[in-house]
């Protein structure tokens, strides 16, 4: 499992001379679900992710543990009974920004990414497409996303019980600041 | 109604309230303060970076899910959303650091970079640093 992640996380993306990687390891993700008993939120601010500016290939890596509830109750029931975390402690998303001669990675703005690849979650791939914003700052990149899931789509069943506890379509955020790699 | 009947229902009542509010308490049970809670283990940083990477399987089996008190060298301090804090203990691997995540900034004053630290936070696992969470400070840098 070491080897496959620093496989992941460093030579799936091409190695190529003027490849430019951008990498973070403090990445934020969260959640949040409306429903009309209740609304749930979590925070995950151990994403690992990164970002080959020079052929738009993003990678992001989470822990399905490190998502964070404030009920102690709902994180246990979200790891044993839904995400089965110990069977599927990962979750990826391996992608492409499919607009990269949109961006000028090298002049500072804010541009418009759309973004489109596969992501597991407990055990599922799916292909996703998603709308986002890369900021280029000084001596980084900043990324943020919203888009929505469907716990159904990735074999996760929420008991009749507590259906009306948890919304069909969850909200997932995504905000990331990328360090160039091999800097500090 | 005869006294024993009346008894017999305050009873049940009195059961039925007790379940309803044990019910309430476990529903909104927060995450405790780490810091009164007796550590599963004691490791150094660099010991338990050295853990997941020479055996993840067997590291996971260890240590995910239990409270770990851990000792190191302050790498870095990084604010996260919603007040969170990301402090990364030296390890002395190319891979990684122990990443300890702080659910609030209140104990930021005391986190300094190069400082000596012992934090207890849960093992959430390992990607190429150890991740732990929901951090409490038990010996800081007076």
């Amino acid at each position: 499992m070491k080897l496959l992640s620093i496989l992941i996380l460093f030579l799936v993306l091409p190695l190529t001379a003027n490849a430019q990687k951008y990498i973070t390891k403090d990445g934020y993700i969260g959640f949040f679900s409306h429903a009309p008993v209740e609304d749930i939120k979590a925070d995950n601010n151990q994403v690992a992710s990164v970002i080959d500016t020079s052929t738009g290939d993003m990678v992001f890596q989470v822990l399905i543990r490190s998502f964070h509830f404030v009920k102690t109750l709902m994180e246990e029931h979200f790891n044993e009974n839904y995400l089965e975390s110990d069977k599927f402690p990962k979750s990826t998303f391996t992608g492409k920004i499919v607009n990269l001669s949109d961006i000028n990675f090298s002049k500072p703005g804010t541009y418009n990414a759309n973004v489109e690849g596969d992501i597991t979650i407990h055990g599922v791939t799916k292909k996703v497409t998603a709308k986002g914003t890369i900021e280029v700052v000084d001596g980084g990149i900043n990324a943020t996303s919203k888009f929505n899931i469907a716990p159904e789509d990735y074999n996760i069943t929420i008991p009749s019980v507590v259906r009306n506890n948890i919304a069909k379509i969850v909200e997932v955020t995504v905000t990331t600041r990328y360090t160039p790699l091999g800097g500090k | 109604m005869k006294p024993i009947y009346k008894i017999a229902l305050f009873v049940v009542f009195f059961m039925a309230l007790a379940g309803i509010l044990t019910g309430l308490y476990l529903f909104n049970l927060q995450h405790k303060d780490l810091k009164n809670v007796k550590p599963d283990f004691i490791i150094t940083a660099v010991d338990l970076q050295k853990a997941f990477e020479s055996n993840e399987t067997s590291a996971n089996s260890r240590f995910v899910k239990k409270v770990i008190e851990v000792s190191g060298t302050i790498e870095s301090v990084k604010a996260g959303e919603d007040k969170s804090l990301n402090v990364a203990l030296k390890t002395g691997s190319v891979l990684g650091s122990v990443i300890c995540t702080f659910q609030s900034d209140s104990e930021a004053s005391i986190l300094k970079v190069g400082d000596n630290i012992v934090i207890r936070g849960e093992c959430s696992g390992f990607l190429t640093d150890v991740l732990l969470n929901n951090c409490a400070v038990v010996k800081g840098k007076s």
